[in-house]
């Protein structure tokens, strides 16, 4: 350890010298490595060794989960496309699905951290302040919510675009106004829609198998259920559905979908760690689940067609809805800040997913959607949040 | 009665005036610098659009379109006035933005300073006289329809201004890039809110 801040202090560029310009790298990699023991000179200064960084790796190792079962997951469902047998035993053949996730999903870690990072750096050193680690959640985030056949080139374009337009452009980390992750995979999902939906890409391979057996789709749970809310369902009952994908399986995540979405245990074993840290707010992520089980009572109770009458406790484990209310809806700088607010955030945004999912047919996922909606009105919350404050000890003032 | 919260949720969300059709820019991007002012012109859109437009359905179905004269008599039953339309629709937007221009000058000055030369301006606003061509387009059967349908739409316009307001609000201390500064990040921020809007999009009542 030493050896290696010797030599990272010897690489220090001077100030002035002929690197003075990449010493927002320099300094970005020395403070990755060591927290750094400088204090304020004067004035009050907090004692902790916690930082931006440190807070952003606890996000990332939440995320660790999510994304090992995420590989093996993709290696599953790989197989079943492969062997067209859907009831292929999960737990089986398991170093060969390792294998084929990782070299699926780790592509996709690489480009996204290469190019995110690239693009922080390079903006680091044009603007002349040190790096800002906000893109350790956000390239970890960004794997993990696209399917792992999406093509690198994408992925790296998606980042750059939403590095640069909805982080960069208002200053970087802690200044921006949507969710840097969502970002990027609204702009696959509304710029190649045949890479982000279907029911071609959920399984890892699958329109490379030239004539899968008949009846074999790789629809995605939600992407079958949507079928529920046409004329044409392709189950005659909500019953036949959860026999096929039942609450247990997507409880465990032995569903097909985006590489991280699909495990709500693994997602809880995240959220734990969040929670016990105190990173994401619990007011947000209570709410959410809340907003999604109250729309899907309400379905429930004045259902229509086939979709309507899901189970309300099997949707919000199916698809992405723990995933959005745990990592993307709870990202502190995009959520409401006030407590009054971020229960009312939480609350439409896991409420506007569900909606979004039955009653969109454009959108057989709403999660993403439904976070980006809120986190552009979640400015507005919180103004009248603050008004209705600011009113209320008015009037105390006036009364006392 | 199921007709007319249909007409509303489509007007306020599915076809939002700004994120939908990107009606009414000019002032929405202008007066979008505090909540307070927004709040003061999204109210001034809703009046304006909500008096507006059924005002100008009744002009249309009795006055201008092909046999809407016919209860004059019958010889006037052929008569088409259509190609008055753009006329009519734009002199009675003038004159009750006139209208709310005096009201809100008697009761609101400290507002009619911060509005300054944007509410005289609702007057050329697309998204008023958006909403009066809608209206002929859609062909809403009663006068009941049209008036849900403006005040929502003038409703979805309102919630597009004070939400765009109170983003700007919050990065005002950001450190945005000189040259975005003002207008070009409040192009960026509609983007984003479009896209973000698009959750509504295909959803069909």
């Amino acid at each position: 350890m030493k050896a290696i801040e010797k030599m990272m202090r010897k690489m220090e560029p001077d100030h002035h010298g002929k690197w003075a310009k990449f010493h927002p790298v320099w300094d970005g990699f020395f403070t990755f490595l060591f927290t750094p023991g400088e204090t304020t000179k004067k004035g009050s200064h907090i004692r902790d060794g916690i930082d931006l960084k440190r807070t952003m790796f606890v996000v990332v190792m939440a995320l660790i989960p999510c994304l090992l079962f995420g590989i093996y997951n993709t290696g599953h469902w790989h197989y079943v496309a492969v062997s067209g047998n859907f009831d292929l035993p999960y737990w089986d053949q398991i170093g060969d699905k390792i294998i084929y996730g990782a070299l699926q999903v780790l592509p996709l870690v690489i480009v996204s951290y290469g190019v995110g990072l690239g693009v922080e750096f390079a903006f680091a050193i044009k603007n002349g302040h040190p790096i800002q680690e906000g893109f350790l959640v956000t390239g970890m985030l960004i794997p993990l919510i696209v399917p792992a056949d999406v093509p690198l080139w994408m992925v790296a374009f998606a980042t750059v675009f939403a590095v640069v337009l909805a982080k960069e452009v208002f200053g970087g980390t802690g200044m921006n106004v949507v969710n840097v992750a969502l970002t990027a995979r609204a702009f696959l999902f509304f710029s190649y829609p045949t890479m982000m939906s279907g029911d071609k890409v959920w399984m890892s391979g699958l329109s490379d198998v030239a004539n899968s057996p008949e009846g074999f789709t790789g629809a995605t749970p939600l992407g079958e259920l949507a079928t529920m809310a046409t004329n044409e369902p392709i189950y005659s009952s909500i019953d036949a559905f959860s026999a096929k994908w039942s609450v247990w399986n997507s409880m465990m995540g032995y569903i097909p979908g985006s590489v991280g979405e699909t495990s709500f245990i693994m997602i809880m074993l995240g959220a734990a760690l969040l929670l016990y840290t105190g990173i994401a707010s619990w007011k947000i992520i209570f709410s959410f689940f809340a907003g999604g089980l109250a729309i899907g009572y309400l379905l429930n109770a004045t259902a229509v067609n086939g979709y309507m009458e899901l189970d309300p406790v099997h949707h919000i484990m199916l698809g992405g809805f723990a995933f959005g209310a745990v990592f993307m809806a709870t990202d502190p700088v995009t959520a409401a800040q006030t407590s009054t607010g971020k229960y009312i955030y939480g609350f439409l945004a896991g409420a506007m997913a569900i909606v979004i999912r039955v009653l969109n047919p454009a959108f057989p996922e709403g999660v993403m959607m439904a976070i980006l909606l809120m986190n552009v009105l979640a400015p507005l919350i919180d103004h009248y949040v603050i008004q209705s404050n600011i009113k209320r000890r008015m009037k105390r003032l006036k009364t006392a | 009665m199921v007709d007319y919260i249909n007409i509303a949720l489509k007007g306020i969300f599915v076809e939002n005036m700004i994120f939908a059709y990107f009606l009414g820019m000019c002032s929405y991007l202008a007066v979008s610098k505090t909540v307070k002012t927004a709040t003061g012109l999204g109210a001034a859109v809703i009046f304006v659009l909500g008096v507006t437009v059924p005002l100008n359905w009744l002009l249309e179905n009795y006055v201008l379109m092909e046999g809407a004269l016919s209860w004059l008599g019958p010889e006037f039953e052929t008569v088409d006035l259509g190609f008055l339309s753009f006329i009519m629709y734009i002199a009675v937007v003038a004159a009750f933005t006139q209208l709310v221009e005096m009201l809100v000058e008697k009761f609101m000055p400290a507002l009619y300073g911060a509005l300054g030369i944007f509410l005289p301006l609702i007057a050329v606003n697309c998204s008023i006289l958006g909403g009066a061509l809608f209206m002929q387009e859609r062909q809403y059967s009663t006068v009941g329809e049209a008036t849900v349908f403006a005040f929502s739409s003038g409703i979805g316009w309102f919630i597009a201004i004070i939400a765009i307001a109170a983003i700007r609000e919050k990065i005002k201390y950001s450190h945005v890039p000189a040259p975005l500064k003002g207008l070009g990040i409040t192009f960026i921020i509609t983007g984003l809110m479009g896209i973000a809007f698009m959750s509504f999009s295909g959803i069909s009542l």
